[in-house]
């Protein structure tokens, strides 16, 4: 028996005894534990089997500022979260260590001295600098039917434009292959490639459509009624449309079930953009109110006064994680807002010429089309906080003489910039605007057909529900806020049933008393006191 | 001079170098890559609760040969596949559960039930039963006559026969030397080589029935026993005396040795709970695992200790984790009974049960596990949704599909029935020390309200 002791004292001791501390004054110091090697032969015959191999240890330390748990008293629950803090700083580190492994470099254009500015460069000058692929970006198509838009893929490699006399045309700009031309022969104001290429849907005359890579007609989308602007929420698979009658409809493009209709109440619309963090649509509005909008919300959960006269256009910045949002007006002024504070823009200025298509591009450069010219803003200074009404420097600029520009389009993971115009489209060279390093994961340039395919299934299986959708993408996973409607009695939540008095337990016969029913109706979304009480 | 330079990616680096080569891939970790990450992470973990759910298929197969329940299980040592069992119909089979045939059928090996069955070494068999009778025999000669699916053979003879005085609950083999122990009204424990017991175990003051005996693993002159009056002893057989006793409020059905924690005892109790002592420490349990809506009739560890498996009377089989005594996996179909015998197969990954309507049945040991060979990529992918699981477990979706079983409504209105009224007993002495004098009664640990008296 007492062999058998020694055994089991060698593997653990009895019980972990709980302690509870009352007062911090009786809390032995930690270093009583026992130290140093022991002596028990059985403890280190089975010690050596029991750790873990120095192979499969981690190498680096941990990171110094590691917050402590020593509050807690659960010692399994401390012990659990300082291995989780550990280990999450570590992730951290390592993130930070493989920025290093990131090949490509950002394009730019530097200049020496004061005298010289980055503005006087022009495109002629910038595509013989630029290497021999990259100097393919800078192209004009001369097109007829009108006003043309584009959309670039994610992975920036295909392009779709579209006339208003109803040219569609969508091709892989880098190869030069055509996909599918169509000649529509009704209005068409707006295209959108879906998750990948495969997809597209044009907003045409009464309807949207929906065409598949090759210009077959798969669907037409009833529900969407004289539709002017479209947007695709990739990670939610949603195709939002917004026409002349102010309706914005979300389409479930894998179910095809159309989710959620809101009436904006705003009048005709043709000013749509989405967040890409966090899949909020952004609409501007004729009487110059910019709304954001939710599937799950019938009302805009942000409502701005942005311009006086119509909003012609906006953009969500994506370098900064949507931070900042630029609108401009028909009365000839771009504004920069800060979506977290919507009291007052950060910045503001006037264009010539009046009202102007923006685009934020991935490197946060903004691409301003009013008058006969596209205006490039660079980052830091049009996102700092500045008072008067100024033009911020200027970075690039490029004039074409075809008004009006009808819309701007920065290619993913390209320093090019695409212009829709009357007589077509121009392709710029933006020499810095475009994130060097993609991730293959999410979008791929280069992806052949098999990950093409791989990445629509794995699109399909993490497609996240549309009732996810929120300002704060970052609330899935965090703590859930205290409830505002709940049960508790004299300030005490949570008293399970059984422990309620017995009134309080029989307090749900005879619900459809008429008092009741009108106290009821009184109380709708307003926790009052007096009539819970009552109640 | 303006210095420009416009970005390019080179295709020859992101182009396979050869038709065939497979396309390079890169990364970017900066998160404002990777928009929505958290909220795809966790549909992917909710997909991976989904497809475990969808995997979930315990069952793998039925044995048959019994008439009658399968009283007792027995593994053989050092092997993955013989498991003999024995019924109330004093049937004794040894089954190979990969092919899932009978290596031996002996039909009325004991008159009665069989209440015991063990290895003695890998070709002797030893059983008990209520007809005080212990017999060993040889299930050599038959794995090798090849008589696969063989009808029943009353003809089988023991090889020697150990005649006793009153009817045998249990028996069990000493690790290594030729003795075994058995239980009746005493421990007695046996040599293979004499008719005789050499030696008789009990506790002094002791009058019940020991209803089953286990040897332990590590140190194996140490044996426990369990009785009718509902108290479990240790006895040593080197001094030839019992050592402890504790008498708990409710009589225990079954008993295990942990294999690796030489300390530790498993006991599976009539109050619907399952029991582990650490035997330096017999005031209280060391665990309690509830889940059980009526009486535990057997429990046996894994192989490696970290899991445990039950059999109750509600005709459920339940397999816990080591140390987690809430939320065991729950395994029943339709037509079995009451589970009077659980095992571990020695790889534990499977389980077997054996139940009233006389059939052994073997689970997979955890249900959504895939058999067959997995690949690494595969493995690779279990893992990572492995941990998913275990990272989103506190989100409500998440930990709802893999939190929820479905449960035979009989046993599901037990618990409810059971919960209501513990809840309602427990409101009442909350009530009851309400209204009496301020620290008149404390209230009690679960734990200590286990073990009624500790003897030595």
């Amino acid at each position: 028996m007492d062999a058998l002791f020694a055994k089991g004292d060698a593997l653990g001791p009895v019980q972990k005894r709980r302690r509870i501390y009352k007062d911090d004054s009786k809390r032995r110091p930690e270093a009583t534990s026992k130290a140093g090697p022991s002596h028990d032969r059985t403890l280190n015959s089975v010690s050596l089997h029991t750790s873990v191999p120095k192979s499969l240890r981690q190498t680096s330390p941990p990171s110094e500022n590691i917050p402590k748990y020593s509050h807690i008293q659960d010692s399994k629950l401390r012990t659990k979260l300082t291995r989780q803090s550990v280990q999450s700083a570590r992730n951290r580190a390592l993130v930070k260590d493989a920025e290093l492994l990131l090949a490509e470099e950002v394009g730019l254009i530097e200049v020496e001295g004061d005298l010289e500015k980055t503005w006087r460069v022009g495109q002629d000058e910038v595509a013989q600098a630029a290497g021999q692929e990259a100097a393919k970006g800078r192209k004009e198509w001369t097109l007829d039917g009108g006003p043309y838009r584009s959309r670039y893929t994610r992975n920036g490699r295909h392009l779709a434009v579209v006339g208003k006399k109803g040219h569609v045309a969508t091709f892989d700009w880098q190869a030069g292959t055509l996909h599918a031309e169509l000649q529509l022969q009704e209005t068409c104001r707006d295209i959108t490639f879906l998750h990948d290429h495969s997809h597209f849907a044009v907003a045409q005359q009464k309807y949207v459509y929906i065409y598949d890579r090759d210009g077959v007609e798969l669907h037409r989308l009833k529900s969407h009624i004289e539709p002017t602007r479209l947007e695709f929420l990739p990670y939610h698979w949603l195709l939002a449309s917004v026409g002349n009658a102010g309706y914005l409809k979300y389409q479930d493009t894998s179910t095809g079930q159309l989710l959620v209709e809101h009436r904006t109440k705003l009048g005709a619309c043709n000013t749509m953009a989405q967040n890409v963090h966090n899949a909020v649509i952004h609409l501007g509005h004729q009487n110059g109110t910019v709304t954001l909008w939710t599937p799950n919300l019938p009302h805009p959960a942000v409502r701005l006064l942005a311009h006086l006269g119509p909003v012609v256009s906006i953009s969500v910045d994506p370098s900064a994680g949507g931070r900042y949002m630029a609108t401009a007006g028909q009365d000839g002024t771009v504004k920069v807002w800060d979506c977290r504070n919507w009291k007052g823009a950060v910045r503001q200025w006037s264009t010539r010429g009046g009202g102007g298509e923006l685009e934020w591009s991935q490197k946060g450069a903004l691409a301003v089309a009013t008058g006969g010219s596209v205006n490039v803003y660079s980052k830091p200074s049009i996102q700092t906080p500045f008072a008067a009404t100024v033009t911020p420097p200027l970075y690039l600029t490029h004039p074409i003489p075809h008004r009006p520009l009808t819309s701007v389009r920065f290619c993913p993971f390209h320093d090019i910039l695409t212009v829709g115009h009357t007589a077509g489209l121009s392709s710029v060279l933006v020499p810095g605007s475009g994130e060097p390093n993609f991730d293959s994961a999410e979008a791929d340039p280069f992806e052949n057909k098999r990950a093409r395919r791989e990445r629509e299934v794995k699109g399909l299986l993490d497609k996240i529900q549309p009732d996810m959708i929120a300002l704060d993408p970052e609330f899935i996973g965090s703590l859930a806020p205290p409830p505002k409607l709940s049960t508790a009695i004299d300030g005490q939540a949570d008293i399970p049933f059984a422990r309620l008095p017995r009134l309080e337990r029989l307090r749900m016969r005879g619900k459809n008393k008429s008092m009741k029913r009108f106290l009821r109706k009184q109380r709708k979304n307003v926790i009052d006191p007096r009539a819970v009480r009552a109640f | 001079m303006v210095k420009i330079s416009v970005l390019q990616h080179a295709p020859a680096a992101h182009l396979p170098q050869r038709p065939g080569d497979p396309t390079p891939t890169s990364r970017n970790l900066d998160p404002l890559m990777h928009p929505f990450a958290r909220a795809r992470e966790r549909m992917r973990a909710l997909n991976a609760a989904k497809m475990e759910r969808m995997f979930a298929k315990p069952f793998v197969a039925g044995l048959e040969g019994h008439v009658d329940a399968v009283e007792t299980m027995a593994r053989k040592p050092e092997s993955l596949d013989m498991v003999a069992s024995g019924s109330w119909d004093g049937g004794l089979i040894l089954h190979d559960i990969s092919r899932r045939t009978r290596v031996l059928h002996v039909d009325g090996a004991h008159q009665g039930k069989v209440s015991g069955v063990c290895f003695a070494d890998s070709d002797r068999l030893l059983s008990c039963g209520v007809d005080r009778n212990v017999k060993l025999w040889n299930i050599r000669s038959s794995s090798d006559d090849d008589q696969n699916e063989a009808g029943p053979s009353s003809g089988q003879k023991p090889l020697s026969v150990f005649p006793g005085k009153t009817a045998f609950n249990s028996i069990d083999h000493h690790r290594s030397d030729p003795l075994f122990a058995t239980a009746s009204n005493i421990v007695q424990v046996w040599d293979e080589t004499k008719s005789a017991p050499i030696s008789n175990l009990t506790f002094p003051t002791s009058t019940e029935t020991i209803s089953a005996v286990r040897f332990n693993l590590s140190e194996s002159s140490v044996l426990a026993s369990i009785g009718s009056d509902r108290t479990f002893t240790l006895y040593d057989i080197r001094t030839g005396k019992a050592e402890r006793r504790v008498v708990m409020q409710m009589r225990s059905n079954s008993l295990a040795w942990s294999p690796t924690f030489p300390t530790l005892l498993l006991l599976a109790s009539e109050d619907h709970n399952l029991y582990t002592f650490d035997i330096r420490a017999l005031k209280t349990p060391s665990q309690i695992y509830k889940a059980h809506v009526a009486a535990v009739m057997s429990c046996d560890w894994s192989p490696t200790g970290t899991e445990l498996v039950s059999g109750g009377w509600d005709r459920t089989i339940r397999i816990w984790k080591e140390g987690v005594g809430t939320a065991p996996e729950v395994y029943h179909t339709k037509r079995m009974q009451r589970v009077t015998s659980t095992i571990y197969t020695a790889d534990a990954r499977y389980v077997l049960s054996g139940s009233d309507d006389g059939n052994v049945r073997i689970w997979k040991a955890h249900a959504s596990e895939k058999l067959g060979i997995v690949t690494a990529r595969e493995r690779a992918a279990i893992e990572y949704r492995d941990t998913l699981k275990e990272r989103w477990k506190m989100d409500a979706q998440v930990g709802k599909v893999s939190r929820s079983r479905h449960i035979p409504k009989p046993v599901y209105k037990a618990a409810q029935l059971k919960r209501t009224m513990l809840e309602a007993r427990q409101v009442k002495e909350e009530r009851r020390r309400k209204h009496t004098r301020a620290g008149e009664t404390k209230p009690k640990a679960e734990r200590k309200k286990v073990v009624v008296a500790e003897q030595t």
